[in-house]
């Protein structure tokens, strides 16, 4: 009896840590797929993390190319338009003195001129007046204005840097062909003209190059 | 041995099997905290390492946009000195040819 009832002992307790190593076996498994999970998940998240710093890198490079560029460029326009805005102040200079230069009739007589064909009046009232000019200085040759056209020495027109007003005799139609007109005219071919003299091919464009490796 | 020695021999032996069993599930739960505390100081350690690289890439990403756009200033700054030299160059030259073209309109 004594025999069986150790064997019955034996068994018992055989069972009890069969059941327990099942236990720890199980638990280290969950153990086990837990850890792996979650380095699963984070690595996931990491790639996401890394995926998005990807292109948060790429827009802060290129905002930061394009801003310093989008300043560069500004400061080219600005030196380059300074450089024109020098040379438009040289040639006010010019042409307000233009009354002191030797050919000043003939200009005079053009001015007056296309005034004239401008508003077709055959007696025309034709004001003008120069800086650095009165009115006896216009002695313009006989013939070069027609027959019916009134002169007047007009003092006002010199702050326009100089120039001719023709206007029909009622004073309805006028054209301007002041200096300051005329500039105002020939804004853009003027900008080109003294653009291309100074800068040739000289374009603001160097930052392209950077521009391009941005895009 | 007598039949009630017996019995309380097994009685004792199953309160031993209990406590084998007990102290199996109770390092079960252990085992499986630590592993949960152990996963999340891994996931930590993934994420912080993702962050510092986020980070790195976001500063090396800005120190090279700044040297591109130094060398861009170089540029700007070579082509202001171009400028100016055409300028004090050609002045003359483009003051003729605007008043010229002021008085041939």
């Amino acid at each position: 009896m004594s025999e069986s009832l150790d064997k019955l002992r034996n068994r018992i307790l055989s069972d009890a840590r069969l059941k327990a190593d099942e236990t720890i076996r199980e638990a280290n498994e969950k153990a086990e797929q837990s850890r792996k999970d979650a380095r699963e998940k984070a690595e996931r998240e990491a790639s996401e993390i890394l995926a998005r710093a990807e292109a948060e890198a790429e827009a802060a490079r290129r905002s930061i190319i394009s801003s310093r560029i989008r300043a560069n460029r500004l400061r080219l326009l600005e030196e380059r338009n300074k450089i024109v805005q020098s040379v438009l102040g040289d040639v006010e200079q010019r042409l307000s003195t233009i009354a002191t230069t030797g050919n000043f009739q003939d200009i005079v007589k053009r001015l007056a001129t296309e005034a004239i064909d401008a508003i077709g009046s055959d007696h025309p009232t034709v004001r003008i007046g120069f800086p650095k000019a009165s009115g006896d200085k216009f002695n313009l040759p006989a013939g070069a204005l027609p027959r019916g056209a009134t002169i007047v020495y007009d003092d006002k027109l010199a702050e326009e840097l100089g120039g001719v007003v023709a206007s029909d005799p009622e004073g309805k139609i006028a054209y301007r062909n002041t200096f300051r007109a005329r500039l105002d005219r020939l804004d853009r071919e003027l900008l080109t003209l003294i653009s291309s003299t100074i800068f040739g091919d000289q374009q603001p464009d160097q930052t392209q190059k950077v521009v391009a490796t941005a895009a | 041995m007598s039949g009630i020695d017996a019995v309380k021999k097994i009685v004792e032996t199953e309160a031993e099997a209990r406590r084998i069993v007990e102290e199996a599930r109770q390092r079960a739960q252990q085992i499986i905290a630590e592993a949960s505390k152990e996963a999340e100081r891994v996931r930590e350690e993934v994420l912080a390492d993702a962050r510092r690289r986020r980070e790195e890439m976001l500063t090396r990403a800005r120190e090279e946009a700044e040297k591109e756009a130094m060398e861009s200033e170089k540029e700007t700054e070579k082509l202001i000195q171009d400028y100016r030299r055409a300028f004090e160059e050609r002045k003359n030259d483009a003051v003729r040819k605007a008043v010229e073209l002021v008085l041939q309109e």
